[in-house]
Protein backbone atom coordinates (compact mmCIF):
# COMPACT_ATOMS: atom_id res chain seq x y z
CA UNK A 1 0.00 0.00 0.00
CA UNK A 2 1.42 3.33 -1.03
CA UNK A 3 1.02 6.09 1.54
CA UNK A 4 0.03 9.60 0.51
CA UNK A 5 2.18 12.56 1.56
CA UNK A 6 -0.39 13.52 4.21
CA UNK A 7 -0.37 10.03 5.64
CA UNK A 8 3.42 10.00 5.76
CA UNK A 9 3.48 13.37 7.51
CA UNK A 10 0.88 12.07 9.97
CA UNK A 11 3.03 9.03 10.71
CA UNK A 12 6.07 11.28 11.22
CA UNK A 13 4.06 13.38 13.70
CA UNK A 14 3.02 10.23 15.58
CA UNK A 15 6.65 9.06 15.72
CA UNK A 16 7.85 12.45 16.97
CA UNK A 17 4.99 12.53 19.49
CA UNK A 18 5.85 9.04 20.76
CA UNK A 19 9.48 10.06 21.21
CA UNK A 20 8.34 13.24 22.99
CA UNK A 21 6.93 11.06 25.79
CA UNK A 22 10.51 10.80 26.99
CA UNK A 23 11.20 14.51 26.58
CA UNK A 24 12.80 16.08 29.60
CA UNK A 25 11.47 19.59 29.21
CA UNK A 26 13.42 21.98 31.38
CA UNK A 27 11.04 24.37 33.08
CA UNK A 28 13.82 26.84 33.79
CA UNK A 29 15.15 27.91 37.16
CA UNK A 30 11.84 28.90 38.71
CA UNK A 31 12.21 29.94 42.34
CA UNK A 32 9.58 29.77 45.05
CA UNK A 33 9.14 31.40 48.44
CA UNK A 34 7.51 30.26 51.61
CA UNK A 35 5.24 33.28 51.81
CA UNK A 36 4.52 33.32 55.56
CA UNK A 37 8.14 32.70 56.45
CA UNK A 38 9.26 35.50 54.19
CA UNK A 39 6.68 37.96 55.51
CA UNK A 40 7.57 37.10 59.12
CA UNK A 41 11.26 37.74 58.44
CA UNK A 42 10.46 41.07 56.82
CA UNK A 43 8.10 42.09 59.62
CA UNK A 44 10.59 41.17 62.35
CA UNK A 45 13.22 43.17 60.45
CA UNK A 46 15.47 40.16 60.79
CA UNK A 47 16.75 40.81 57.29
CA UNK A 48 18.80 43.95 57.99
CA UNK A 49 22.15 44.91 59.33
CA UNK A 50 22.44 48.54 60.45
CA UNK A 51 25.41 50.52 59.10
CA UNK A 52 26.75 51.05 62.65
CA UNK A 53 26.53 47.32 63.26
CA UNK A 54 28.44 46.54 60.08
CA UNK A 55 31.04 49.18 60.98
CA UNK A 56 31.52 47.47 64.34
CA UNK A 57 31.97 44.08 62.64
CA UNK A 58 34.61 45.50 60.33
CA UNK A 59 36.47 47.23 63.15
CA UNK A 60 36.37 44.03 65.21
CA UNK A 61 37.80 42.22 62.21
CA UNK A 62 35.02 39.66 62.17
CA UNK A 63 35.30 37.11 59.42
CA UNK A 64 32.06 35.20 59.87
CA UNK A 65 30.23 37.01 57.08
CA UNK A 66 30.67 38.02 53.46
CA UNK A 67 29.87 41.52 52.33
CA UNK A 68 28.70 41.72 48.71
CA UNK A 69 28.69 44.98 46.75
CA UNK A 70 25.96 44.57 44.12
CA UNK A 71 26.81 47.71 42.12
CA UNK A 72 28.75 47.57 38.89
CA UNK A 73 32.51 47.22 38.95
CA UNK A 74 33.10 50.88 38.11
CA UNK A 75 31.12 52.05 41.11
CA UNK A 76 32.88 49.44 43.22
CA UNK A 77 36.23 50.74 42.01
CA UNK A 78 35.34 54.29 43.00
CA UNK A 79 34.31 53.41 46.51
CA UNK A 80 33.16 50.39 48.43
CA UNK A 81 32.75 49.46 52.04
CA UNK A 82 35.99 47.90 53.25
CA UNK A 83 36.03 44.07 53.08
CA UNK A 84 33.29 44.09 50.40
CA UNK A 85 33.56 41.84 47.36
CA UNK A 86 32.28 43.01 44.02
CA UNK A 87 29.36 40.86 42.87
CA UNK A 88 27.30 42.91 40.39
CA UNK A 89 23.67 41.91 40.78
CA UNK A 90 23.57 40.20 37.38
CA UNK A 91 26.46 37.98 38.51
CA UNK A 92 24.70 36.94 41.71
CA UNK A 93 23.38 33.83 40.02
CA UNK A 94 26.90 32.56 39.48
CA UNK A 95 28.21 33.58 42.90
CA UNK A 96 29.29 30.57 44.94
CA UNK A 97 27.82 30.89 48.41
CA UNK A 98 28.01 28.23 51.07
CA UNK A 99 24.57 27.22 52.34
CA UNK A 100 24.81 28.76 55.82
CA UNK A 101 27.24 31.54 55.04
CA UNK A 102 26.14 34.88 56.43
CA UNK A 103 25.88 37.25 53.49
CA UNK A 104 25.34 41.00 53.74
CA UNK A 105 24.20 42.66 50.54
CA UNK A 106 24.34 46.30 49.66
CA UNK A 107 23.73 48.60 46.72
CA UNK A 108 23.44 52.38 46.51
CA UNK A 109 19.97 52.56 47.99
CA UNK A 110 18.08 49.59 49.26
CA UNK A 111 16.22 48.30 46.23
CA UNK A 112 18.79 46.18 44.41
CA UNK A 113 19.95 44.72 47.71
CA UNK A 114 16.36 43.83 48.65
CA UNK A 115 15.79 42.24 45.25
CA UNK A 116 19.00 40.24 45.57
CA UNK A 117 17.93 39.25 49.09
CA UNK A 118 14.66 37.88 47.72
CA UNK A 119 16.57 35.88 45.10
CA UNK A 120 18.91 34.40 47.68
CA UNK A 121 16.02 33.56 50.01
CA UNK A 122 14.18 31.89 47.17
CA UNK A 123 17.30 29.85 46.51
CA UNK A 124 17.06 28.65 50.09
CA UNK A 125 19.87 30.82 51.41
CA UNK A 126 18.55 31.80 54.83
CA UNK A 127 21.51 33.73 56.22
CA UNK A 128 21.11 36.67 53.85
CA UNK A 129 20.90 40.26 55.09
CA UNK A 130 20.84 43.69 53.55
CA UNK A 131 22.69 46.75 54.74
CA UNK A 132 19.86 48.97 55.94
CA UNK A 133 19.63 51.97 53.65
CA UNK A 134 22.48 50.74 51.47
CA UNK A 135 25.62 52.68 50.71
CA UNK A 136 23.73 55.97 51.07
CA UNK A 137 23.00 55.18 54.71
CA UNK A 138 26.56 53.94 55.21
CA UNK A 139 27.90 57.31 54.08
CA UNK A 140 25.41 59.21 56.16
CA UNK A 141 25.68 57.20 59.35
CA UNK A 142 29.27 56.00 59.36
CA UNK A 143 31.47 57.99 57.02
CA UNK A 144 30.04 61.47 57.38
CA UNK A 145 27.79 61.50 60.45
CA UNK A 146 26.04 64.80 61.09
CA UNK A 147 27.76 66.62 63.96
CA UNK A 148 28.02 63.67 66.32
CA UNK A 149 28.01 64.36 70.02
CA UNK A 150 29.41 60.90 70.53
CA UNK A 151 33.21 60.87 70.23
CA UNK A 152 32.97 57.20 69.33
CA UNK A 153 31.13 58.10 66.13
CA UNK A 154 33.94 60.49 65.26
CA UNK A 155 36.43 57.71 65.84
CA UNK A 156 34.44 55.31 63.68
CA UNK A 157 34.15 57.90 60.89
CA UNK A 158 37.87 58.55 61.07
CA UNK A 159 38.58 54.83 61.05
CA UNK A 160 36.80 54.50 57.73
CA UNK A 161 38.47 57.61 56.30
CA UNK A 162 35.43 59.85 56.68
CA UNK A 163 34.77 62.87 58.86
CA UNK A 164 31.77 64.23 60.72
CA UNK A 165 29.86 66.95 58.98
CA UNK A 166 29.87 70.37 60.66
CA UNK A 167 26.87 72.30 61.99
CA UNK A 168 25.37 71.21 65.27
CA UNK A 169 21.77 71.91 64.34
CA UNK A 170 19.47 71.74 61.39
CA UNK A 171 18.82 68.94 58.97
CA UNK A 172 21.72 67.07 57.51
CA UNK A 173 22.84 68.59 54.20
CA UNK A 174 22.61 66.64 51.01
CA UNK A 175 25.35 64.10 50.97
CA UNK A 176 27.63 64.93 48.13
CA UNK A 177 30.09 67.43 49.46
CA UNK A 178 32.51 65.16 51.30
CA UNK A 179 34.96 63.38 49.05
CA UNK A 180 34.86 59.67 49.46
CA UNK A 181 37.89 58.16 51.10
CA UNK A 182 40.10 55.94 48.99
CA UNK A 183 39.71 52.36 49.99
CA UNK A 184 42.89 50.38 49.90
CA UNK A 185 41.23 47.19 48.92
CA UNK A 186 41.98 45.08 45.94
CA UNK A 187 39.99 45.55 42.76
CA UNK A 188 37.12 43.15 42.26
CA UNK A 189 38.25 39.58 41.90
CA UNK A 190 38.45 38.43 38.33
CA UNK A 191 38.64 35.00 36.92
CA UNK A 192 42.22 34.00 36.37
CA UNK A 193 43.68 36.74 38.53
CA UNK A 194 45.19 35.79 41.86
CA UNK A 195 42.99 36.92 44.74
CA UNK A 196 44.64 39.96 46.25
CA UNK A 197 42.46 40.05 49.31
CA UNK A 198 42.21 37.54 52.08
CA UNK A 199 40.09 34.72 50.93
CA UNK A 200 36.88 34.07 52.76
CA UNK A 201 36.74 30.44 53.62
CA UNK A 202 33.20 30.45 54.92
CA UNK A 203 32.53 28.31 57.95
CA UNK B 1 22.03 31.34 23.52
CA UNK B 2 18.55 30.39 24.50
CA UNK B 3 15.02 31.39 23.54
CA UNK B 4 12.67 33.21 24.01
CA UNK B 5 15.01 35.80 22.47
CA UNK B 6 12.88 38.81 23.36
CA UNK B 7 12.59 37.88 27.03
CA UNK B 8 16.33 37.31 27.24
CA UNK B 9 16.89 40.76 25.77
CA UNK B 10 18.53 39.56 22.55
CA UNK B 11 16.49 42.13 20.68
CA UNK B 12 14.38 45.06 21.76
CA UNK B 13 10.92 46.43 21.07
CA UNK B 14 11.74 47.77 17.59
CA UNK B 15 13.30 44.55 16.34
CA UNK B 16 10.40 42.60 17.81
CA UNK B 17 8.08 44.63 15.57
CA UNK B 18 10.14 43.63 12.53
CA UNK B 19 10.04 39.99 13.63
CA UNK B 20 6.27 40.24 14.14
CA UNK B 21 5.94 41.76 10.66
CA UNK B 22 7.90 38.91 9.06
CA UNK B 23 5.87 36.29 10.92
CA UNK B 24 2.66 38.11 9.98
CA UNK B 25 3.63 38.02 6.29
CA UNK B 26 4.22 34.28 6.57
CA UNK B 27 0.93 33.76 8.40
CA UNK B 28 -1.04 35.73 5.84
CA UNK B 29 0.72 33.96 2.96
CA UNK B 30 -0.19 30.51 4.23
CA UNK B 31 -3.76 31.51 5.10
CA UNK B 32 -4.21 32.68 1.54
CA UNK B 33 -2.43 29.65 0.05
CA UNK B 34 -4.72 27.35 2.09
CA UNK B 35 -7.67 29.09 0.49
CA UNK B 36 -8.71 30.77 3.71
CA UNK B 37 -9.19 34.13 2.03
CA UNK B 38 -12.48 32.76 0.74
CA UNK B 39 -15.54 32.86 2.98
CA UNK B 40 -17.05 29.95 1.01
CA UNK B 41 -14.10 27.71 1.85
CA UNK B 42 -14.19 28.74 5.51
CA UNK B 43 -17.93 28.34 5.99
CA UNK B 44 -18.06 24.96 4.26
CA UNK B 45 -16.40 23.50 7.34
CA UNK B 46 -19.58 24.24 9.29
CA UNK B 47 -21.54 22.17 6.76
CA UNK B 48 -18.87 19.43 7.13
CA UNK B 49 -18.22 19.62 3.36
CA UNK B 50 -14.60 20.77 3.63
CA UNK B 51 -12.72 20.45 6.91
CA UNK B 52 -9.53 22.12 5.65
CA UNK B 53 -9.73 24.77 8.38
CA UNK B 54 -9.79 22.15 11.08
CA UNK B 55 -6.93 20.25 9.44
CA UNK B 56 -4.75 23.29 8.80
CA UNK B 57 -5.24 24.76 12.27
CA UNK B 58 -4.70 21.44 14.05
CA UNK B 59 -1.62 20.79 11.88
CA UNK B 60 -0.24 24.18 12.89
CA UNK B 61 -0.92 23.41 16.56
CA UNK B 62 0.76 19.99 16.39
CA UNK B 63 3.74 21.31 14.40
CA UNK B 64 4.27 24.18 16.84
CA UNK B 65 3.81 21.89 19.83
CA UNK B 66 6.34 19.34 18.57
CA UNK B 67 8.68 22.19 17.62
CA UNK B 68 8.70 23.84 21.05
CA UNK B 69 8.86 20.45 22.78
CA UNK B 70 11.99 19.42 20.89
CA UNK B 71 13.57 22.88 21.20
CA UNK B 72 12.97 22.76 24.96
CA UNK B 73 14.30 19.20 25.10
CA UNK B 74 17.47 20.34 23.35
CA UNK B 75 17.73 23.16 25.86
CA UNK B 76 17.30 25.89 23.24
CA UNK B 77 13.99 27.18 24.58
CA UNK B 78 12.88 27.86 28.13
CA UNK B 79 9.22 26.87 28.02
CA UNK B 80 8.48 28.47 31.38
CA UNK B 81 9.19 31.87 29.82
CA UNK B 82 6.84 31.41 26.88
CA UNK B 83 3.73 33.53 27.43
CA UNK B 84 0.59 31.57 28.21
CA UNK B 85 -2.82 33.18 28.15
CA UNK B 86 -4.58 32.93 31.50
CA UNK B 87 -7.84 31.02 31.58
CA UNK B 88 -11.11 32.88 32.23
CA UNK B 89 -13.41 30.00 31.44
CA UNK B 90 -16.74 31.87 31.55
CA UNK B 91 -15.44 34.82 29.53
CA UNK B 92 -13.74 32.52 27.02
CA UNK B 93 -16.83 30.35 26.68
CA UNK B 94 -18.99 33.38 25.93
CA UNK B 95 -16.31 34.87 23.67
CA UNK B 96 -15.93 31.58 21.82
CA UNK B 97 -19.66 31.40 21.18
CA UNK B 98 -19.73 34.99 19.91
CA UNK B 99 -16.72 34.38 17.66
CA UNK B 100 -18.19 31.10 16.39
CA UNK B 101 -21.54 32.71 15.60
CA UNK B 102 -19.76 35.57 13.84
CA UNK B 103 -17.64 33.08 11.91
CA UNK B 104 -20.70 31.19 10.63
CA UNK B 105 -22.64 34.34 9.75
CA UNK B 106 -19.80 36.47 8.38
CA UNK B 107 -17.70 33.73 6.87
CA UNK B 108 -14.41 34.84 8.41
CA UNK B 109 -12.48 34.88 11.63
CA UNK B 110 -10.45 38.02 12.37
CA UNK B 111 -7.19 36.78 10.81
CA UNK B 112 -8.74 35.38 7.67
CA UNK B 113 -10.76 38.59 7.18
CA UNK B 114 -7.47 40.50 6.99
CA UNK B 115 -6.15 38.00 4.42
CA UNK B 116 -9.41 38.33 2.44
CA UNK B 117 -9.34 42.15 2.58
CA UNK B 118 -5.70 42.15 1.44
CA UNK B 119 -6.67 40.20 -1.71
CA UNK B 120 -9.35 42.79 -2.44
CA UNK B 121 -12.43 40.88 -1.37
CA UNK B 122 -15.14 43.33 -0.40
CA UNK B 123 -16.79 40.96 2.07
CA UNK B 124 -13.41 40.64 3.83
CA UNK B 125 -13.07 44.41 3.89
CA UNK B 126 -16.54 44.97 5.32
CA UNK B 127 -15.88 42.22 7.90
CA UNK B 128 -12.66 44.02 8.86
CA UNK B 129 -14.55 47.31 9.28
CA UNK B 130 -16.99 45.43 11.49
CA UNK B 131 -14.08 44.12 13.57
CA UNK B 132 -12.86 47.71 14.02
CA UNK B 133 -16.31 48.99 14.94
CA UNK B 134 -16.84 46.09 17.34
CA UNK B 135 -13.52 46.81 19.00
CA UNK B 136 -14.51 50.43 19.54
CA UNK B 137 -17.90 49.35 20.86
CA UNK B 138 -16.23 46.92 23.22
CA UNK B 139 -13.84 49.59 24.49
CA UNK B 140 -16.74 51.98 25.10
CA UNK B 141 -18.84 49.37 26.84
CA UNK B 142 -15.95 47.92 28.82
CA UNK B 143 -16.91 49.43 32.22
CA UNK B 144 -20.33 47.79 31.92
CA UNK B 145 -19.04 44.36 30.88
CA UNK B 146 -15.89 44.26 32.98
CA UNK B 147 -17.40 41.58 35.22
CA UNK B 148 -17.91 39.26 32.27
CA UNK B 149 -14.44 40.03 30.91
CA UNK B 150 -12.81 38.61 34.06
CA UNK B 151 -15.42 35.92 34.79
CA UNK B 152 -14.21 32.44 35.64
CA UNK B 153 -10.60 33.36 36.32
CA UNK B 154 -8.38 30.32 36.80
CA UNK B 155 -4.91 31.75 36.20
CA UNK B 156 -2.56 30.11 33.71
CA UNK B 157 -3.65 26.53 33.15
CA UNK B 158 -1.93 23.90 31.06
CA UNK B 159 -3.10 20.41 30.12
CA UNK B 160 -0.24 18.64 31.91
CA UNK B 161 -1.02 20.71 35.04
CA UNK B 162 -4.77 20.13 34.99
CA UNK B 163 -4.52 16.42 34.09
CA UNK B 164 -1.50 15.77 36.37
CA UNK B 165 0.20 13.98 33.50
CA UNK B 166 3.81 14.22 32.28
CA UNK B 167 4.33 16.87 29.63
CA UNK B 168 5.59 14.43 26.98
CA UNK B 169 2.62 12.13 27.43
CA UNK B 170 0.18 15.00 26.81
CA UNK B 171 2.15 15.93 23.68
CA UNK B 172 1.81 12.37 22.38
CA UNK B 173 -1.90 12.29 23.24
CA UNK B 174 -2.52 15.57 21.37
CA UNK B 175 -0.66 14.21 18.31
CA UNK B 176 -2.78 11.04 18.37
CA UNK B 177 -5.89 13.18 18.77
CA UNK B 178 -4.88 15.27 15.75
CA UNK B 179 -4.05 12.30 13.53
CA UNK B 180 -7.31 10.60 14.57
CA UNK B 181 -9.12 13.88 13.91
CA UNK B 182 -7.59 14.16 10.41
CA UNK B 183 -8.64 10.60 9.55
CA UNK B 184 -12.12 11.26 10.94
CA UNK B 185 -12.40 14.58 9.09
CA UNK B 186 -11.37 12.97 5.79
CA UNK B 187 -13.95 10.20 6.33
CA UNK B 188 -16.65 12.81 7.05
CA UNK B 189 -15.70 14.76 3.89
CA UNK B 190 -15.95 11.63 1.75
CA UNK B 191 -19.31 10.78 3.30
CA UNK B 192 -20.62 14.29 2.56
CA UNK B 193 -19.31 14.19 -1.00
CA UNK B 194 -21.09 10.85 -1.54
CA UNK B 195 -24.31 12.26 -0.09
CA UNK B 196 -24.11 15.28 -2.40
CA UNK B 197 -23.65 12.99 -5.42
CA UNK B 198 -26.72 10.98 -4.44
CA UNK B 199 -28.73 14.16 -4.23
Amino acid sequence: MRLTLNQRLGLAAVALGALAVFADVDRGPVLAFHEKDLLATIQQEADHVAPSELAAWIIEGRRDYRLLDLRDEKAYGEYHVPTAESVPIEALRDAVLLPNEKVVLYSDGGIHAAQAWMLLRARGHRAAYTLRGGLDAWKEAVLFPAAPADPRAVAVATFFGGAPRGGASGPAPALQAPALPKVEAAPPPRAGAAPARRKKEGC
Amino acid sequence: MSAPFFKYGLFGEETSLIVAFAIGIGFGFFLERAGFGSARKLVSQFYLDDLAVFKVMFTAIVTAMLGVTYLAWLGWLDLSLVYKTPTYWVAQLVGGLVLGAGFVVGGYCPGTSVAAAATGRLDGLSYLLGVGAGTLLFAGAFPAIKGLYYAGEMGVQTLPGVLHLPYGLVVFAVVLMAVGGFAGATWVEHRRAATHEEE
